[in-house]
């Protein structure tokens, strides 16, 4: 693919004729290290590589920032303050409310993992968000559906918290027929999905934008190979173009990495919030 | 490619991949709940700091606020008990004033009526000697007319007296007729 014709030395203006190739969605196949061998499964990827180093980094900043958390905060433990404190109130106080407080840890593990996973993406030498592998998202995303059943149950019962569900309130009843199967889907079976979904599809199309900068810019670049050197300098300031696109959607994507993150929590809070308080 | 495209579906959820994204996630979840009641026992103690910082900052307000309030109403008696001092000191020069008047009044009168006994004393004793002598020089004088014939004592003052009692008659008519002027 494009890596293989990069090595071949296939560039813009090139004598021998071949066209640039796009990066695709190979790039998020990494060859497996170990393979299993067995159906389902993928073995031991880059994924799996970058997922440890992410795991590491999240639990790494949050052991170290809390480790010795005092009165007077040290600046690791106000950027971890800052972190809580953003998440309650931008979060789960205005979600669920002051009972939203207990979920607190779990927004915060979700926030701190999520980001984690997504950075890499942008890590010089990892450069892959592990959330742009569906099989991590729908982790979280499968987990929280439960929590979001398992609250509900035990608030107000396994009758309830269905019907709260499945019945809207105030719909007629002989439309009900129509709305129930509606409803089932919505809540069961598309949400979870699009929760898992949102994330990974943000952050597989955000990583793909970056390899096509990057690898279009390494196909532009042919100064020494060109026919003449016109033909160089033009593709190299084309491939400054790239450069300077890839840097400014570089930047674009770590902000975009936040704002999943934030998402991701936010509507993990909301699902919650809603199984907290039962009917409408 | 396209023997690969069955393989290669971005929505694929591998099992293995599932196993490890979870395992991971579990280890996060317990490291954040792990280190939570450091984070947040450390926060509350900060609030409860806080809280004693306000209610001490109160405290040492109403403190302030009590003195001040002493304070002015101390000022407040002083000026009161400066006024009143003031206010007796002016009875105290208006009595003392007074009292000195009436003194000198007292005393003046004191003067003028020992004055007038003086004035009638002296003219007691003036015209006690006045009469004395106008008596000798009455008698001389009529010695010196009538001679020896007066020698006789008894029958001389029997004279004087008679002839002074005419006198001080005539004296009387005189000091009415000047008290009716």
């Amino acid at each position: 693919m494009y890596s293989a014709a990069g090595e071949e030395g296939c560039h813009l203006f090139n004598d021998f004729g071949c066209g640039f190739e796009a990066p695709g969605t190979s790039l998020f196949f990494p060859t497996p290290w170990v393979d299993f061998g067995l159906p389902m499964t993928s073995g031991i990827t880059k994924y799996a590589l970058v997922l440890v180093v992410a795991l590491l980094v999240a639990a790494g900043f949050w052991y170290f920032t809390t480790r010795n958390a005092k009165v007077v905060p040290s600046r690791g433990q106000s950027l971890a303050e800052l972190l809580v404190g953003f998440i309650r109130d931008q979060i789960t106080r205005n979600t669920m409310g002051k009972e939203g407080d207990k979920f607190l840890p779990l927004m915060v593990a979700l926030f701190l993992f999520i980001f984690s996973m997504n950075v890499m993406g942008i890590i010089p030498g990892l450069q892959l968000p592990v959330t742009s592998n569906l099989a991590y998202p729908a982790v979280l995303a499968i987990f929280v559906f439960i929590l979001w059943n398992a609250v509900g149950i035990r608030r107000h019962g396994a009758g309830a918290h269905f019907k709260a569900r499945l019945v809207p309130g105030g719909v007629p009843a002989w439309i009900l027929p129509v709305v129930v199967p509606i409803e089932a889907l919505s809540n069961f079976v598309i949400r979870p999905a699009t929760h898992m979904i949102r994330l990974f599809a943000t952050m597989f199309a955000g990583h793909l934008l970056l390899a096509v900068f990057a690898a279009g810019g390494w196909y532009m670049f042919n100064l020494f190979g060109a026919p003449n050197i016109g033909l160089g300098l033009l593709s190299t300031g084309f491939s400054a173009v790239a450069l300077i696109g890839f840097l400014v959607f570089t930047a674009f994507e770590l902000f975009i990495m936040a704002v999943q993150a934030y998402v991701f929590v936010l509507l993990s809070s909301i699902y919650l919030g809603e199984a907290m308080e039962g009917a409408h | 490619m396209i023997g690969l495209a069955a393989e290669e579906n971005i929505l694929r959820i591998h099992v293995d991949e599932f196993v490890f994204g979870s395992i991971a996630f579990l280890i996060i979840l317990a490291v954040v709940y792990k280190m939570w009641p450091k984070l947040s026992s450390a926060l509350d103690e900060r609030a409860n700091q806080i809280e004693g910082g306000i209610e001490r900052a109160k405290k040492a307000e109403a403190e302030a606020e009590e003195i001040r309030q002493q304070y002015r109403e101390k000022l407040d008696e002083a000026h009161r008990q400066y006024a009143a001092e003031l206010e007796k000191a002016k009875e105290q020069r208006a009595a003392i004033i007074a009292e000195a008047r009436d003194e000198a009044q007292v005393e003046a009168r004191r003067i003028v009526d020992a004055a007038h006994a003086q004035i009638e004393a002296d003219r007691q004793q003036a015209i006690a000697q006045l009469r004395a002598e106008i008596g000798t020089l009455s008698t001389d004088l009529a010695e010196r007319i009538v001679g020896e014939s007066l020698a006789d004592g008894a029958l001389q003052s029997r004279v004087i007296d008679r002839f002074l009692d005419e006198l001080e008659q005539g004296e009387s008519t005189t000091s009415s007729q000047a008290e009716v002027r």
